[in-house]
């Protein structure tokens, strides 16, 4: 009762914070996918630069949230990005990478040899070869790799709040401060929701973009 | 026209070096069915991809009509050849006209051309295109399958072919058909064709011509028929089998071995007794009984003996008829099952071309060997 009336008096906050967090979340992940599948994509065609590239952001991902938004905070100080959605969007950029490179990288690895041999063996190039069949053949698994991305920004994205950068974080960080019950409940529930539908929404994508080829084997 | 000379593939260097291919030089000539026989490990399916430069050639050239093919653009080498492979290959995400387009659609084909290429050869490969066009690989067979695997490579027209095992991964059954049809193809396609095989059965029935490799090297190119009667050397003698003349059997025709004038032939309107006299004059055992040019029973002198009518109503029909371009071996075959010795011979309407007998085939056979010891 108490949150529905704190959610009724502070409605266009709340909506603000959703959108605010959205935005940054979806920004970063942007971001992330624009360079994480280009290089996933790149490095299956070098084992050496695979494993660097993959240990590199296993590393990264290891770091937690909060020390990593301290990292970054003396590195982007003297460019005035210390605090603010800046820090906050390329830390979820580099959260993000690991699950997007991994998954494109094991994907595009798993496309049948013998289809990549049919191909260039038809005189496909290797640019069409990636357009025409292995990326289509890898797009289920890269988009989950999305998917666990967006969900995961979604979390550590409330963190954000603690270095300024807004969204629903704001009402968990605040409501702890003031022991606001009510408040911190909003802002844990509305973190919760928005990763659901996120979640529904990118296994939508999925299906969506799956040849329908594929379905049909999947179903065999 | 495929002309292979010197040519040598080395993987690795130094100590670890490995020769697959050493030293092969032969010639693919227009409109013939090579098959590139051996055991595994022989360099025949590395000597193959380095026709269309999946392989790189590590010395010696390869020549694609006359044109060295280290001078052309690998794409547009394989763009200019059919390429079929043992796992298939067909684009799971691709409907069966999106698979068979691919090349046309590389090519920059308009769509009516596409379009019209794609139901042509769908026909031609034996599926209908209404029904199968917009179904996904995985709703096929694996003979419907490779069927689309071998239109796909015949898409753009090219003059050759590259087939690895095209028909190894299918079932006994079906694999004997779709080489039939395959042959069927061949005959109005008359495409330069390159064929690898470990399967001395498939190399007799499809090839004009064998390779046999063996660590590399090739050890014998020749005509099916040679390579079974004249192996080079123990190793095409073992590889080819025990049974090499048995195998023989699959390549020769009843109409090259059958007695195409036969004496022991009587009219359907001849009388029993007349036949009589026929059998105890000729000291003969049986006769094929023909009316209007077509082999209709047989007449033996139990069955004309005390009767008086023509042959034709006392004639044994026969069970089987051996068409001419019958291999020897289904003939052979009969003959054991049926415990007859003598057959009529028949073209495709069914008219009589000749007989042939058990000693018409073992004439035939020794023949063949008789080349071997000269």
């Amino acid at each position: 009762m108490e949150i529905l009336n704190f959610i009724r008096e502070n409605f266009d906050q709340a909506l603000f914070l959703t959108w605010e967090h959205i935005w940054i979340v979806f920004l970063s992940l942007f971001i992330a996918m624009i360079t994480g599948i280009p290089t996933g994509i790149a490095i299956t065609r070098n084992e050496a630069l695979a494993k660097k590239v993959l240990n590199t952001a296993n590393i990264l991902m290891t770091i937690p949230s909060i020390a990593m938004f301290g990292i970054m905070l003396p590195v982007l100080a003297p460019m005035g990005w210390g605090l603010g959605k800046v820090p906050a969007v390329i830390a979820l950029v580099l959260y993000s990478e690991l699950p997007i490179i991994r998954n494109t990288y094991i994907a595009i690895k798993n496309v049948d040899p013998a289809l990549v041999d049919a191909g260039r063996g038809l005189g496909l190039t290797r640019w069409r070869l990636l357009k025409e069949v292995e990326i289509p053949l890898a797009i289920p698994v890269i988009l989950a790799g999305l998917r666990t991305a967006a969900v995961m920004n979604i979390g550590i994205g409330a963190i954000a709040a603690y270095i300024g950068a807004g969204g629903l974080g704001v009402f968990i960080q605040q409501g702890i401060a003031r022991s606001y019950e009510a408040m911190i409940i909003t802002g844990a529930l509305g973190v919760s929701l928005l990763a659901i539908m996120v979640d529904s929404l990118m296994a939508l994508l999925e299906r969506g973009l799956t040849s329908q080829g594929l379905k049909i084997q999947g179903r065999q | 026209m495929i002309e292979y000379k010197n040519v040598k593939k080395v993987y690795g260097d130094g100590e670890t070096a490995v020769t697959a291919v050493n030293d092969v030089s032969f010639k693919i000539a227009q409109g013939e069915i090579v098959v590139f026989l051996g055991p595994s490990g022989c360099g025949k399916t590395t000597l193959l991809r380095m026709t269309n430069k999946l392989e790189s050639i590590s010395g010696g050239t390869i020549s694609v009509g006359g044109r060295n093919i280290r001078e052309i653009d690998p794409v547009r080498l394989r763009r200019s050849m059919g390429y079929v492979i043992q796992q298939i290959g067909l684009f799971p995400n691709k409907t069966i006209f999106d698979n068979i387009a691919m090349v046309p659609r590389v090519l920059k084909w308009d769509r009516a051309r596409i379009k019209e290429r794609v139901g042509k050869l769908m026909e031609l490969v034996k599926l209908d295109p209404e029904l199968y066009s917009s179904r996904y690989p995985v709703e096929l067979s694996g003979g419907q399958q490779q069927r689309i695997g071998v239109a796909r490579a015949l898409a753009a027209d090219p003059d050759i072919l590259l087939m690895d095992e095209p028909f190894g991964a299918i079932d006994p059954i079906n694999r004997d058909k779709i080489q039939d049809e395959f042959m069927r193809l061949q005959a109005r396609l008359k495409k330069t064709i390159a064929f690898v095989s470990h399967d001395i059965h498939e190399a007799i029935k499809m090839a004009d011509k064998i390779a046999i490799f063996r660590g590399g090297r090739l050890v014998q190119y020749d005509t099916p028929e040679v390579i079974l009667t004249q192996p080079k050397n123990k190793f095409v003698s073992d590889f080819v089998g025990a049974d090499r003349a048995l195998k023989v059997l699959n390549l020769i025709r009843a109409r090259d071995a059958m007695n195409k004038n036969p004496k022991n032939i009587l009219r359907a309107d001849t009388p029993c007794p007349e036949a009589m006299k026929f059998f105890s004059e000729k000291s003969r055992t049986s006769a094929i009984v023909i009316r209007d040019d077509k082999p209709i029973g047989y007449v033996t002198p139990r069955l004309v003996k005390f009767e008086e009518g023509p042959v034709s109503d006392v004639a044994e029909p026969y069970q089987v008829f051996v068409e001419d371009d019958e291999p020897l071996r289904d003939v052979l075959s009969s003959m054991l099952m049926d415990s007859m010795t003598t057959y009529p011979v028949v073209d495709e309407n069914g008219s009589f071309k000749g007989s042939i007998t058990y000693q018409n085939i073992q004439k035939k056979i020794l023949e063949l060997y008789e080349d071997d010891t000269d």
